[in-house]
C-alpha cells in the first residue's frame, strides 16, 4: 500500500494536470477520442522518451529531433529494399551515429547541449543530402498498408512504439546499466568514483536517444510513406514539452518513464483536443507554452518551500541546541 | 632547486601554455575568415566584389546583433535563449502595426523594441529566481508565438500606404544602415561587458554563481541586465527585419534561433559562462554568413550547403573546447 502510495505521490501533480485536460477536452468537445490521439502521437512519445534518458543521465540530446528527421529519410530512400526492412536499416543507423555521438561526448569532455547543437545542424544537412533538397515519396504506395493493420486502437507500428517505451523503463528501472544512468545523472563525480564507467553510460544514453529518435522518424515516414528535409523540426520543442511537463529534471537523475508517458499523453491530449475543436495549430502550441511555464514555475515554488521549511527545521535545532 | 621554485616555475609554465591557447582561441576564427576570403577571392567567380561582401555583411548584421545581445546571457552563465525567432517575430508585427497606425517609422521602432524589452524582463526575471533558461525561453516562445499567431490569425501583416522600409534601404556611402547598426551595437556591447561594473558582474556571475553571490553580487539583478541586453537586441533585429520584408508573419524566421546559437558558439564563447565576448560571437556570425555565402555563390545546392556548415560548427566547437581544455589544465 504505502509503495502505491508513494507512487501516486510521486505523479500526483501530473496525474491531477492530465485528468484536468481530459475533462476540459470532454466538455469541450464531447466527440473527442482519446485513443485516436495517442495512436496519432506515438512518434513524438517515442522521441521524449529518448530525450528523457540523456536527460535522467544528466545530458541534453537537442539533435534528436533532426536525427528523426534523418533516419524517415533514410527509411524512405532505401524503401526499395521493402519498408520494413529500411526502417530496421534506419533505425540501427540511428542507434549507431547516437553511440557515435555519445562516445565523442565522453572522449572530449564537452557539453553535450554545445556539442548536439552542432550535430543537430549536421544532421539536418545530412537529411537534405539523402532527400536531394525535396521531398521523398515511397515508390510503392501498398508498402505503407503493413503498418496500419490495427490491433485493438492501436497500428502495429504505435504497438511498436509503445513497447520500445516500456522496455526503457524496465532498462531504465531494473537494469545496472539503467540504473548507472541514475547515477551518472544525480552526482556525476560520485558515481564515478564509485565505479561507474562514464563513458560506457554517455554511450548508452545516448545510442538510447539516437535509437529513439529514429525509431520516432521512421514511424512517421513509413505510416505517411514519405519524408521531407525540414520536416519533424517542432518535435524538439514538444518532445521537450512532454519531458519536462511529466517531472523529469534537467538537471538529471530524476524521472522515470512513467513521468514521461504521463507528459506525453498531456501534451498528446492536449494538441488532439485542439485538432478536435478545430481551431488552428498556434493555440495548442500557446496552451503547451503556458503549461510548461506553469509546471516549472510550481516545480521552483514547492522545491523553494521545502527547502524553506528545511532551513526552519535546521534553525530551530541550533536553537534548541544552543 | 627549492619546492616553491619548482612550482613558481611550474605555474609560469602553465600560465604561459595558457596565454598561448588564449591566443590561438581568440586569432583561429579572425585568420579563418581570411583564409576564406582569400581563397575565395581567388577561385570563386564574383566573390571579390563590393555587392557581395555587402551582401555578406548585410545577412551578418540581424543574426550578429541578436548574437551579440544573447552573449550577455551566456556569459552570465546562464546558457541561451531558444526564444529568439518568436520574440523577434512579435516585436516585427508590433513595429508594421504600429507603424501602420501612426505612420511615423521612428515611434513604431521605439514601441518595438520596448516591447521585446518588456518580454525579455519578464524571461529574465524568471529566470533571475533561479530557473533553467532553456526551459523558460522555450516555454515563452511558445506562448509568445501563439500570442502572435492569434493576434495576426496566422496571416502576413504588411503595412500599406506608409513607408517603413527605411530602417532596412537607407544607405551611407553604398552601405545599409543595418551594418552600421551591427557595428555600433557590437561596439557598444563590448565596450559595457568589459568597461563597465555591469559587465565585469556578468562576466564574475558567469565564471561562479556562488562565489559572486557571496561577493555581494545579485544574480537577479545581473541576470535581468543580460536579459536586458539580449531583448533590445531582438527589438533592433526584428525592426531591421520588417523593414527589409516590409511584411510578417507568424510562421516567418524559423532558423534564427539556431543560427544565432550556433553564431556564439563558433565565435568561442563558453556555454558554462564567464569566458566570451561580443566580438567573439560577432565574427561567428560573420563567419557563418561567409561561408555560406561563398557556397551560395559555388552554386552548391541548399542541401549540401546546410551539410558543410553542420560539419564546420561541430568542428570549430570541438576544436575550441580542446583549445579551452588545454589552457586550464
Amino acid at each position: 500500500m504505502s509503495s502505491v502510495g508513494a507512487w501516486f505521490k510521486t505523479y500526483l501533480l501530473q496525474i491531477i494536470v492530465l485528468i484536468l485536460v481530459l475533462v476540459s477536452m470532454y466538455g469541450l468537445n464531447p466527440n473527442f477520442h482519446v485513443e485516436s490521439s495517442i495512436e496519432r502521437l506515438i512518434p513524438l512519445g517515442v522521441i521524449a522518451a529518448g530525450l528523457a534518458v540523456t536527460m535522467i543521465a544528466g545530458e541534453f540530446d537537442l539533435s534528436i529531433a533532426s536525427m528523426a528527421a534523418f533516419s524517415g529519410a533514410v527509411a524512405v530512400a532505401l524503401s526499395g529494399l521493402g519498408l520494413l526492412v529500411s526502417v530496421i536499416i534506419a533505425i540501427v543507423v540511428g542507434i549507431l551515429l547516437g553511440m557515435l555521438q555519445g562516445w565523442a561526448i565522453a572522449k572530449l569532455g564537452i557539453n553535450s547541449l554545445v556539442f548536439t547543437v552542432g550535430t543537430l545542424i549536421l544532421l539536418r544537412g545530412m537529411t537534405w543530402l539523402v532527400c536531394n533538397g525535396l521531398a521523398i515519396r515511397v515508390d510503392d504506395i501498398t508498402a505503407t498498408d503493413m503498418f496500419k493493420v490495427k490491433i485493438g486502437f492501436l497500428t502495429s507500428l504505435s504497438i511498436a512504439g509503445l513497447v520500445v517505451i516500456i522496455g526503457l523503463g524496465i532498462f531504465l528501472s531494473r537494469t545496472r546499466w539503467g540504473r548507472e544512468l541514475y547515477a551518472l545523472g544525480g552526482g556525476r563525480h560520485e558515481a564515478i568514483a564509485a565505479g561507474v564507467r562514464y563513458n560506457r553510460g554517455m554511450i548508452v544514453a545516448f545510442g538510447i536517444s539516437g535509437g529513439c529518435g529514429a525509431l520516432g522518424g521512421a514511424l512517421v515516414s513509413a505510416k505517411g510513406g514519405s519524408a521531407d528535409p525540414s520536416a519533424l523540426g517542432v518535435m524538439l520543442v514538444a518532445a521537450l514539452s512532454a519531458v519536462l511537463v511529466g517531472g523529469i529534471s534537467l538537471a538529471g537523475g530524476r524521472g522515470t518513464m512513467v513521468s514521461a508517458f504521463l507528459g506525453f499523453a498531456i501534451i498528446a491530449m492536449l494538441s488532439a483536443g485542439r485538432a478536435g475543436l478545430g481551431t488552428k495549430a498556434f493555440v495548442s502550441e500557446l496552451f503547451i507554452g503556458l503549461l510548461l511555464l506553469v509546471v516549472v514555475l510550481f516545480d521552483y515554488f514547492l522545491s523553494f518551500v521545502s527547502e524553506r521549511d528545511r532551513r526552519n527545521k535546521l534553525r530551530k535545532l541550533a536553537a534548541a541546541a544552543a | 632547486m627549492t619546492i616553491t621554485e619548482k612550482i613558481s616555475l611550474r605555474l609560469q609554465d602553465q600560465s604561459g601554455l595558457r596565454r598561448r591557447t588564449d591566443t590561438i582561441r581568440t586569432w583561429a576564427l579572425p585568420i579563418l575568415i581570411v583564409l576564406v576570403f582569400v581563397l575565395a577571392s581567388a577561385f570563386v567567380p564574383e566573390f571579390f566584389k563590393f555587392e557581395t561582401i555587402r551582401s555578406i555583411l548585410l545577412l551578418t548584421s540581424i543574426t550578429g546583433i541578436v548574437a551579440v545581445g544573447m552573449t550577455a546571457i551566456t556569459l552570465s552563465g546562464n546558457l541561451f535563449s531558444l526564444g529568439v525567432t518568436a520574440s523577434a517575430v512579435f516585436s516585427g508585427v508590433i513595429y508594421i502595426w504600429v507603424g501602420q497606425g501612426t505612420g511615423n517609422m521612428f515611434i513604431a521602432a521605439a514601441v518595438a523594441i520596448v516591447a521585446a524589452v518588456v518580454i525579455g524582463l519578464i524571461q529574465g526575471f524568471i529566470v533571475g529566481l533561479g530557473l533553467n533558461t532553456v526551459i523558460v525561453t522555450l516555454a515563452a516562445g511558445s506562448i509568445i508565438y501563439g500570442l502572435t499567431a492569434i493576434l495576426t490569425k496566422g496571416e502576413v501583416v504588411q503595412a500599406q500606404g506608409v513607408s517603413l522600409e527605411g530602417f532596412g534601404t537607407f544607405q551611407i556611402f553604398g552601405i545599409p544602415l543595418p551594418i552600421y547598426i551591427f557595428v555600433i551595437f557590437t561596439a557598444v556591447a563590448w565596450f559595457l561587458t568589459e568597461h563597465t561594473l555591469i559587465g565585469r558582474n556578468v562576466h564574475l556571475l558567469g565564471s561562479n554563481k556562488n562565489t559572486a553571490r557571496s561577493s555581494g553580487i545579485s544574480p537577479m539583478g545581473t541576470t535581468i541586465w543580460a536579459f536586458t541586453a539580449f531583448s533590445l537586441s531582438i527589438g533592433i533585429a526584428a525592426v531591421l527585419q520588417a523593414s527589409q520584408m516590409h511584411q510578417i508573419q507568424a510562421d516567418n524566421l524559423p532558423g534564427l534561433t539556431m543560427d544565432v546559437v550556433a553564431a556564439v558558439l563558433v565565435g568561442g564563447t563558453a556555454v558554462t559562462g564567464g569566458d566570451g565576448s561580443p566580438i567573439k560571437s560577432a565574427i561567428g556570425a560573420l563567419f557563418i554568413a561567409t561561408i555560406t555565402q561563398v557556397m551560395v555563390l559555388m552554386s552548391i545546392p541548399e542541401g549540401q550547403r546546410y551539410f558543410v556548415l553542420g560539419v564546420v560548427v561541430v568542428a570549430l566547437v570541438v576544436v575550441l573546447h580542446l583549445l579551452r581544455k588545454a589552457g586550464t589544465r
